[in-house]
């Protein structure tokens, strides 16, 4: 990326001029430009980025300024409510020197910073602010557009974003060239990926090796080590999940989920850096033909995210059908309702079914039998809905509520319906 | 599918699974599923040649489980024999570069040792070609052009054209292998070949030990108020049953699934 | 005329018997060899056909009499024909009239008899063949008739010059028919030919153990081991070839009287199996053809003639269709009511599974869950992939005492993977009471207890199956102790009938095992438990297959409720005809889809009984009648039942002498 975006003075002072009558219109512009990133930030004339911590938050019952950190609240939040004052009890760190720098490529999934993302981006601030006299800055590499609006507020420094559209899809090798770029000119002391399977995982190790360095892989645990080359020491998750290695940290590392705790007392510039001599190549051998459609009910069921599992409880199975299409969850049965004929045999759960590993699993009409329950033993989280308050599924279940499946149904999806109306008024 | 001239030839890199509960030497899961796309590809191009390959030594664990693969339908497997504790990435490289076959499968994890996943990247890069991971299916072969579908989240997939020769991982998502049976597992042939011995180093300077449990992080609770507050403490921790919702109406019952749904964030 | 036109019919009807029979043999020859002591086995064969056979017959009074009479008849007018008319000694002056009479009155006998088949043809039940078989009683009056008919001429009842005319040619004709039917198509094929394939089958049984001997009946349900060690022998039956030749002869006796299909669980279900078709398919894949002549119902849901095979072509089609499709095979319970039903005694669960263990071993081509089940058999010892060092978790805090630190034992409680299923622990906790009440010496394996093999055998995994029984009999071979007791009877059955013909030198494999129940009794009987009365409701007992057919068990259980004050209402299906569970022979994993399930038809049996309990004696029936939706019934097991009711026992009996077994129920009084 040599060039981030071509600037105007007049729009961005006229955005740092809240009196001014085009205020609001300039900032609704640079909003659009910036991917979506809220008027919090901006770019300052000397290519870094401003921050309005004012344009953050919103006024919490009490009269005092909240800043909702879990990305749901302030996505609709007026973003410019800002003139109350601060009550950001978060200490300010702007590091103007560092003494070295951490590199972070986070996953950004759905242009968003998972948890996962985060609690990296706490561990690359452990490793930064090893030494408090000295402390290093972490970069933060981003791909594509983003929805993220506070990046200072998890831990970034800075922020390196390549946002050209080659970088879009499954991107691998224009992304590696991307990177090697930032080595060759930043030479961050650190690397550090989330090793989760489609994303940090496989660009994390490519970079490694095509850098030819050994990597730490499945790393969950950090330590001062004062004999370790780099002055610390990990513990990595091997063979498949069973072994802990304990090694020294190299330089590149893949981390695992809860390596660290997310930053939440500071807050950091995140200001823009932009590098020169990337050269964004074309040619590449993989070619990324887009995303299939697969059909969320039809999705096979060890792999489905959201299953929506009916059972000898369910009378009305066309409305079923229906409240599967509208929460957009794959289809799953008891195995009654397959006796039954409701539904195939490919979508029975269960001991003599498909073992599902679903994020959420909402039983409906389903009592609970062991073989049932068996099949349903790696799902995150249990959702029933029974007439029977005894029944086994109840007890298994993390949230249930007793009446009518029919009813329930009919209410969630009515819900569920006005929830995405409105979405599309708004939009 | 349009069959390639000659037949395409298909290397399946395999290693020495270990069961997670036991611990016993197996088929690894994710090169299982590898040796089964190879199969499945073979059914459908006829003239497809599988050459599963393993870099290690020859002995009683390892015999059960590279049988595991052979039991699946295969006449033959080659062995790149090398003392425990070798660099299989060199072993495989060495070979890959004399056979050449167009279409590297590996699985993307071992099951033992350091399991790092770095091998198929490690191999890419020392042969130069394209990797993808999460295969899902081979869709067609042809002019030297491989059309695939990487497994994305929710059972979604995405389709990727790659010029061969390359290597493609395969994981969870990846069909499920077939049974290996008993019979062809103890007729197949062993092809064994020495291979470089270059041992790791590294690995061997590194403390391991069986893995601990991950202590479980705690829920930090920074709520703006004392309702909050007082909410979160009341709320179930983890692993305990759940909350039971009883004597409410229909909307209140989907209030709250809607808000767990949020919550976990399946609702698109 | 007569005179002379008989013996060239007769010797020519034996002549082309003759040859037919050489064909037959040929024919069962395709077989793999198999050694059975010939003259020995001949020598058998009468008391095998009345004892054993009439046994099985016996079941049905008119059926029995009908075919002593048709058979006897025949067999006895046959011989006399011969001499009669073959070798012409009805014209000697001391031998014609005895000899003559005696024809007579042996055609006469079959005659009637073969009034009554011809009754039981009018309105056939469905069980029963039709084709070729609808015409076997008008062959069977041809001959008995036209014998006695001819007869009479001999014996000077009839005038002499009554063989020389028109007539005398018809009833050449009737006889002719007869002869065809009875002696040619004995050996080429028809409905006679059970006759002379069944009596050489019951003489070359493959299971001569089978037959009761003087000293009573005896018993052959262990499935017979693959010698895994020879790398050439076949593993299992992929062509009709790979059966030993006996089991071919085997399937050639099949009479198609059905009365396999009428107690067949799965065919009633719905699934695409019926006992008796697949025995016909593999007669069709003996001589080669397809199966469109075949007359009796279908497989369920497989239209008859779309199926064809050879003897060296595959059963199972490798692609399409072939003799057989997989699913029927794996439909089977390996209950063993065809077995026990058949009056030919034919082995159809033992050639179910070698063709299982074809499909498995060379084909890897277990359906459904079975693949996994048999991975986790390898990689963790037990089907459910549990970590097997939780065996004993549910028992944390019982302090079940250790065969590893007590060494010696009275009796070793083997457990069983119903250790790993929530419900079958509670019918563990009730077991350890009880035998803690009674005061018994016992410790169990805990970790070291492996599956029994069951699953994997009957799933067609032999090799899975023999190292599991391997391992098991050598942490067996550990430890001292008189007997094995277990509340699971495949574990019973496979402990006790399998095992032992893998022992090795050195290491016996013959255990004395008891299933609870047994050993309950028998605790009960010694007057070391007491009971108190029953206060439920009407209580019915289901026979696990296990434990009934396949070790004759049917006592002991009843015994037991009786002893609780229990008086049984009886389902319809119980004893020896108990109508399987469904979770025999790893079904519930191949879970091949019918029109019912098994259980459920099960409960319904139950419900007709009028019991509002039934009371089991097995895991895998307590899980599949448990798992029935909207049950009538609630399900215990006898452990269960026996542990609630326990009261002190008669406190140190004064002269220690053990209880009358007041209770002692017979097994008629079962059956
Ligand atoms: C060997 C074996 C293997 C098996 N394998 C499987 C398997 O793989 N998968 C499987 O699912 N089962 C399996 N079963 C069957 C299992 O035991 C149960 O029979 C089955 O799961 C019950 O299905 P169900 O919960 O839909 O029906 P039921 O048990 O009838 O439960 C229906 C539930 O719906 C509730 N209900 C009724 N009406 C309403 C209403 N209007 N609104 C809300 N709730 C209502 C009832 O309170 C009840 O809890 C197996 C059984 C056996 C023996
Ligand atoms: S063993 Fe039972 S299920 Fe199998 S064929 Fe015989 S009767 Fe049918
Ligand atoms: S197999 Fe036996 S029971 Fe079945 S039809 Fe034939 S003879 Fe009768």
């Amino acid at each position: 990326m040599s060039e981030i975006r071509r600037r105007d003075p007049r729009r961005e002072w006229i955005a740092r001029n809240r009196l001014h009558p085009e205020h609001a219109s300039v900032l609704a512009a640079l909003d659009g430009i910036e991917g979506g990133g809220a008027t919090s930030e901006w770019l300052g004339p000397s290519g870094v980025i401003r921050k309005n911590p004012r344009a953050v938050g919103f006024i919490g019952p009490s009269g005092i300024k909240r800043i909702d950190r879990s990305g749901l609240q302030s996505g609709s939040q007026p973003t410019v409510s800002a003139m109350a004052v601060s009550g950001d009890s978060r200490r300010a760190v702007n590091i103007a020197e560092p003494a070295f720098l951490v590199a972070v490529v986070p996953d950004l999934i759905g242009g968003r910073l998972s948890a996962h993302d985060k609690d990296m981006l706490g561990l690359a601030r452990r490793l930064a602010d090893v030494d408090v006299g000295r402390p290093g800055a972490v970069v933060a590499i981003l791909f594509c557009e983003h929805k993220e609006e506070a990046l200072g507020e998890v831990g970034i420094d800075k922020v390196l974003h390549f946002n050209e559209a080659i970088y879009a899809g499954f991107a691998p090798e224009v992304r590696l060239a991307a990177l090697t770029t930032v080595e060759r000119e930043l030479a961050p002391r650190y690397w550090l990926f989330p090793d989760s399977p489609l994303g940090g995982a496989d660009l994390g190790r490519r970079l490694a090796l095509r850098l030819n360095e050994r990597p730490a892989t499945g790393v969950w645990q950090i330590e001062a080590d004062n004999e370790a080359l780099l002055g610390w020491r990990c513990t990595a998750r091997g063979a498949a999940g069973s072994l802990d290695i304990q090694r020294p940290l190299p330089r590149f590392v893949l981390a695992l989920a809860e390596c660290a705790e997310p930053v939440d007392e500071t807050r950091h510039a995140a200001e823009r850096l932009s590098i020169a001599g990337v050269t964004p190549t074309t040619l590449s051998r993989i070619e990324d033909l887009g995303q299939v459609a697969v059909d969320p009910a039809g999705v096979a069921l060890a792999e489905a995210e959201f299953i929506l599992s009916g059972g000898n409880g369910v009378k009305n199975w066309d409305a079923f059908h229906h409240a599967a299409k509208v929460l957009g969850a794959t289809e799953g049965a008891s195995r009654v309702a397959v006796d039954d004929g409701f539904m195939t045999r490919d979508r029975q759960v269960g001991a003599t079914g498909t073992w599902v590993t679903a994020r959420v699993y909402l039983a409906v009409g389903i009592s609970g039998a062991i073989q049932h329950l068996q099949g349903i033993q790696r799902c995150d989280k249990v959702v029933a809905i029974n007439l029977d308050p005894g029944c086994d599924m109840i007890k298994r279940a993390d949230l249930a509520v007793i009446g009518d499946s029919a009813e329930i149904l009919a209410a969630l999806v009515g819900m569920v319906e006005q929830r995405r109306g409105g979405q599309r008024d708004a939009a | 599918m349009q069959p390639e001239q000659q037949g395409l030839e298909v290397a399946v890199l395999v290693s020495v699974g270990r069961h997670p509960i036991t611990g016993r030497a197996r088929r690894a899961e994710q090169d299982a599923r590898g040796v089964e796309l190879a199969l499945t590809l073979a059914s459908e191009l006829p003239g497809t040649r599988i050459n599963v390959l393993h870099a290690g030594q020859q002995d009683i664990n390892s015999e059960v489980a590279l049988r595991g693969y052979l039991g699946m339908g295969l006449n033959s497997l080659t062995l790149l024999e090398q003392p425990e504790g070798s660099d299989a990435i060199a072993a495989l490289a060495a070979y890959l570069t004399k056979a050449l076959p167009p279409l590297v499968l590996t699985g993307t994890r071992a099951e033992c040792g350091e399991g790092s996943g770095l091998l198929p990247y490690a191999l890419a890069e020392r042969l130069g070609w394209p990797l993808v991971n999460g295969l899902a299916a081979v869709e067609t072969i042809e002019n030297g052009v491989v059309t695939l579908l990487q497994a994305l989240p929710r059972g979604q997939r995405r389709r990727l054209k790659v010029r061969l020769p390359a290597i493609v991982s395969v994981d969870e998502a990846g069909p499920v292998a077939r049974q290996s049976a008993f019979g062809p597992a103890r007729r197949a042939k062993f092809i064994v070949t020495s291979a470089i011995h270059e041992p790791d180093r590294e690995l061997t300077q590194w403390h391991l030990a069986p893995a601990r449990k991950r202590p479980k992080r705690l829920k930090i609770v920074k709520a703006a108020s004392a309702r909050d507050r007082f909410k979160a403490a009341a709320s179930k921790a983890g692993g305990k049953s759940g909350q039971v919702l009883s004597d409410v109406t229909p909307e209140q019952g989907a209030v709250a699934i809607l808000k767990l749904l949020e919550e976990e964030d399946v609702l698109r | 005329m007569l005179e002379t036109l008989l013996p060239i019919l007769i010797f020519s009807a034996l002549a082309l018997a003759a040859l037919g029979a050489s064909r037959r043999v040929r024919l069962w020859r395709q077989g793999r060899p198999s050694s059975v002591p010939i003259l020995k086995g001949l020598a058998a064969m009468p008391r095998r056909y009345l004892v054993d056979l009439h046994h099985v017959v016996g079941r049905d009074k008119v059926m029995s009499n009908t075919h002593v009479a048709t058979a006897g008849g025949f067999v006895a007018a046959a011989v006399l024909m011969i001499l009669v008319h073959g070798l012409g000694l009805g014209s000697s002056e001391s031998m014609g009239p005895i000899l003559g009479g005696l024809l007579l009155a042996a055609s006469a006998a079959m005659f009637v008899g073969s009034r009554f088949v011809a009754r039981r043809r009018r309105n056939p039940p469905a069980r029963l063949s039709r084709g070729p078989w609808m015409r076997l009683p008008r062959s069977l009056m041809a001959f008995s008739g036209g014998v006695f008919l001819a007869t009479l001429p001999t014996l000077g009842l009839l005038p002499d010059d009554f063989g020389s005319g028109v007539l005398a040619l018809m009833l050449a004709a009737v006889v002719v028919w007869g002869l065809g039917e009875m002696v040619f198509g004995m050996t080429w094929g028809g409905p006679m030919k059970h006759a002379f394939a069944g009596a050489l089958h019951l003489a070359f049984h493959r299971r001569p153990e089978r037959f009761s001997s003087k000293q009573g009946g005896r018993r052959s349900t262990g499935l017979k081991a693959l010698d895994l060690d020879d790398e050439t022998a076949p593993l299992g039956v992929g062509t009709p070839s790979d059966f030993t030749w006996n089991q071919l002869l085997g399937f050639d006796a099949c009479v198609q009287c059905g009365r396999c299909e009428a107690v067949c669980p799965a065919f009633a279900a719905g699934q695409p199996l019926n006992p008796k078709k697949l025995i016909q398919d593999m007669v069709v894949g003996l001589s080669g053809g397809s199966d469109a002549s075949y007359t009796g119902s279908p497989h369920p849901g497989k239209p008859v003639g779309e199926h064809y095979g050879t003897p060296y072509g595959p059963i199972v089609g490798l692609a399409g269709q072939a003799l057989v499709d997989a699913e029927t095979l794996w439909s089977c319970t390996t209950c063993r009511a065809c077995v026990e039903e058949c009056p030919m005694m034919i082995e159809h669960v033992d050639a179910i599974v070698d063709m299982r263990r074809h499909l498995t071993l060379e084909r890897g081509q277990t359906p459904n869950k079975g693949a996994g089940v048999l991975d986790n058999l390898i990689a963790t010892d037990n089907p459910g992939g549990f970590d097997p060092g939780s065996r004993l978790h549910w028992a944390a805090d019982l302090n079940l005492p250790l065969m590893a630190d007590v060494k010696q034992a009275e009796v070793l409680l083997w457990l069983g993977d119903g250790a790993f299923d929530m419900r079958n622990q509670r019918t563990l906790r009730a077991l350890v009471k009880v035998l803690r009440v009674a005061e018994v010496e016992f410790a169990v394996l805990g970790t070291e207890e492996r599956d029994s093999g069951d699953v994997a055998r009957r799933l067609g995994d032999e090799a899975t199956f023999q190292r599991l029984a391997r391992r098991n009999i050598a942490t067996l071979s550990k430890y001292r102790f008189q007997r094995i007791v277990t509340c699971d009877p495949h574990s019973f059955h496979v402990l006790g009938n399998e095992y032992g013909e893998l022992a090795e030198p050195g290491i016996p494999a013959q255990y004395e095992v008891r299933h609870h129940s047994t050993f309950i009794a028998e605790l009960y009987d010694a007057g070391r438990l007491a009971f108190a009365p029953w206060k439920g409701g009407r209580v019915t007992y289901h026979d696990p297959c296990y434990l009934g057919r396949y070790n004759g068990e049917y006592e002991a259980p009843r015994r037991v409720l009786k002893a609780l004050g229990i008086e049984l209402k009886e389902m319809e299906r119980s004893g020896f005809r108990s109508r399987c569970c469904g979770g025999g022979g790893g079904a519930p994993i191949t879970d091949i889809p019918g029109e019912r399930r098994i259980p459920d038809m099960r409960m319904n049996d139950v419900k007709e009984s009028g019991a509002g309990l039934v009371a089991v004696g097995c895991p895998q029936c307590t899980a599949m009648l448990e798992g029935v939706v909207d049950a009538s019934a609630e399900v215990r097991d006898i452990a269960e039942l026996v542990a609630d009711a326990l009261v002190e026992p008669p406190s140190v009996n004064a002269t220690g002498s053990p209880r009358e077994p007041v209770v002692k129920a017979t097994a008629e009084e079962v059956l």
